[in-house]
């Protein structure tokens, strides 16, 4: 059986009255690659943020890697995860190479004693996402998808047990969204990497990912791949007005007949 | 012009001020860049115009002015930092508000103090050339902890100026290493005020950085160009001090905003012509 790297049990965020995540549990284990999918506002970010460290919950319990997520524990677990957030600053200010981006995901970048960067590992990241010949370049000429998959290899130098992703294709193109979606399915598979990704688009991710978590406050459903997502679950996630329209059979939550793929 | 620089390094007081105000151009230049990475230049105007207060409470309670100074300055920084997240007031509605009633109640003590020996002048516009033994012992060590707490923190901080989110989930203990960037903000402007004064101090955690901005390609890069232009502006400002008699700080300030324009226009003019091409 393969390690537990996230375990969440009982999770509860926000008021009580009205939490934005309430009983959340999900155990995932190594070389698992799940889809988080869930309309806006559903706490799909809040749910990457707490599992990241960078919010606390209000209530229940998270082990990282077999171990406790505590404020004492938080700073040792976060340097076994890689974390790809969801983009708000679109243009970057500050004047840095490719390679310094990606060298800030090393796990000792900002320690005081640390001088020299492991250029290896930094090649090494950026030819996963195929942008090794631009390691010297400046980071802000760069397209807004070539700074993705810089950011991607950034989570990826550190060779990390987690790899949470919050909308990573979020400024790619179908092609470059494929090929992401790939490179993660690879990583998984040999590395033993597990990845947790949120994604709006269910059609794009379910032919690569292990598992689909619909969140909206609560996980309505947790399909594994070639299990059928039930026409009830989409509707008490997005509600009644939601068109169901049949999709490819061999992914996630399709299955011949009256399948899902765009709600609208 | 040999002539000018012959006599400018002979006199007593041009040399007795040289050291001083080139390790301050090194100082400043160094955490301009922060300032600008962190976009911290209205904090560094806010905190040096505070500072008033607490050279007002020195001067009331006929205390050293630079340590007093310094703790109020470090002080007002910290409280800028905290002052947002704890009450919901934005950052620059709060400086706004620490840097007018501080000031304020810098004046007041100052215009009733029954000292004689404030040199307002000074305080508001700067002067190396009078520089005491005492200050320059205060300016040496200040200077000293801020270099080797930017070399020890600089790379967290650069990396919390680039994307404080993942730097937070990196592990990075970011609310904790941006009080300390606050501090030693409160710090700098200190050491500042001998060499610009309150009014210029902005100026020269400023402009290094800003001249430097436009040609960094790299923090290493970044803070090297800094300290360059930095320097430059400093011996050139104190060259036209001593030469046209002018205020020292003033001078420095202008001579910085100088090559900020010729780095600016070179910078456009050299986009103009890769772009035609």
């Amino acid at each position: 059986m393969a390690q537990s790297i996230v375990k969440v049990s009982h999770l509860r965020f926000g008021p009580a009255h009205k939490p934005i995540l309430d009983n959340i549990s999900l155990n995932v284990e190594a070389g698992h690659f799940m889809g988080i999918v869930g309309p806006n506002g559903a706490g799909k970010s809040t749910l990457i943020n707490i599992i990241a460290g960078l919010t606390p919950a209000d209530g229940g319990h998270i082990d990282l890697m077999g171990e406790c997520l505590t404020r004492y524990s938080r700073h040792r677990l976060l340097k076994q995860i890689g974390f790809l957030h969801q983009l708000h600053d679109h243009q970057p200010r500050l004047p840095m190479r490719v390679s310094d981006v990606v060298a800030m995901g090393l796990p000792d970048y900002a320690m005081p004693w640390q001088f020299g960067d492991d250029k290896k590992a930094i090649l090494e990241a950026l030819t996963l996402v195929d942008m090794q010949e631009l390691t010297e370049r400046d980071f802000r000429q760069l397209s807004g998808g070539q700074r993705q998959r810089v950011r991607l290899a950034r989570a990826l130098v550190r060779k990390p047990k987690l790899l949470l992703l919050d909308e990573p294709s979020a400024a790619l193109d179908s092609v470059s969204q494929d090929r992401l979606f790939r490179l993660l399915r690879r990583l998984c598979d040999e590395s033993g990497m597990c990845a947790i990704m949120v994604e709006h688009d269910i059609a794009a991710i379910s032919s690569h990912v292990d598992s689909v978590a619909c969140l909206n406050r609560q996980i309505h459903h947790h399909a594994m791949k070639g299990e059928n997502i039930p026409d009830d679950v989409w509707r008490a996630m997005y509600g009644e007005h939601i068109q169901i329209v049949a999709h490819d059979a061999g992914c996630i939550g399709c299955t011949p007949g009256s399948q899902e793929a765009n709600h609208e | 012009m040999i002539e000018l620089l012959t006599s400018f390094l002979a006199s007593s007081v041009m040399s007795a001020s040289l050291l001083p105000a080139l390790l301050i151009a090194v100082v400043t230049a160094s955490m301009s860049v922060m300032v600008m990475a962190h976009r911290l230049s209205f904090l560094t105007v806010g905190v040096s115009h505070a500072s008033l207060a607490g050279l007002g409470i020195a001067v009331s309670l006929s205390l050293p002015l630079l340590p007093v100074a310094t703790i109020f300055s470090v002080a007002i920084a910290l409280l800028l930092a905290l002052m947002p997240k704890r009450q919901g007031i934005s950052e620059d509605a709060g400086t706004g508000i620490l840097f007018a009633g501080s000031m304020a109640l810098g004046i007041v003590l100052i215009s009733t103090a029954t000292t004689t020996r404030v040199d307002l002048f000074g305080l508001l516009f700067g002067n190396i050339l009078t520089v005491s033994a005492d200050e320059k012992l205060w300016l040496y060590l200040l200077a000293s902890l801020i270099l080797i707490i930017m070399l020890l923190a600089s790379r967290a901080w650069w990396s919390i100026a680039f994307d404080a989110v993942t730097a937070e989930a990196s592990g990075l203990p970011v609310n904790a290493l941006r009080l300390l960037l606050y501090g030693l903000v409160g710090l700098t402007v200190i050491l500042c005020v001998k060499l610009a004064g309150i009014v210029l101090t902005a100026g020269l955690l400023v402009l290094p950085a800003a001249c430097a901005w436009l040609w960094g390609r790299s923090l290493a890069h970044l803070w090297m160009l800094s300290v360059a232009f930095s320097i430059i502006g400093t011996l050139a400002g104190l060259i036209w001090s001593y030469a046209y008699e002018w205020p020292s700080g003033a001078s420095v300030v202008l001579a910085l905003c100088g090559l900020f324009v010729i780095s600016w226009a070179v910078h456009g003019i050299r986009a103009a012509i890769a772009t035609q091409k």
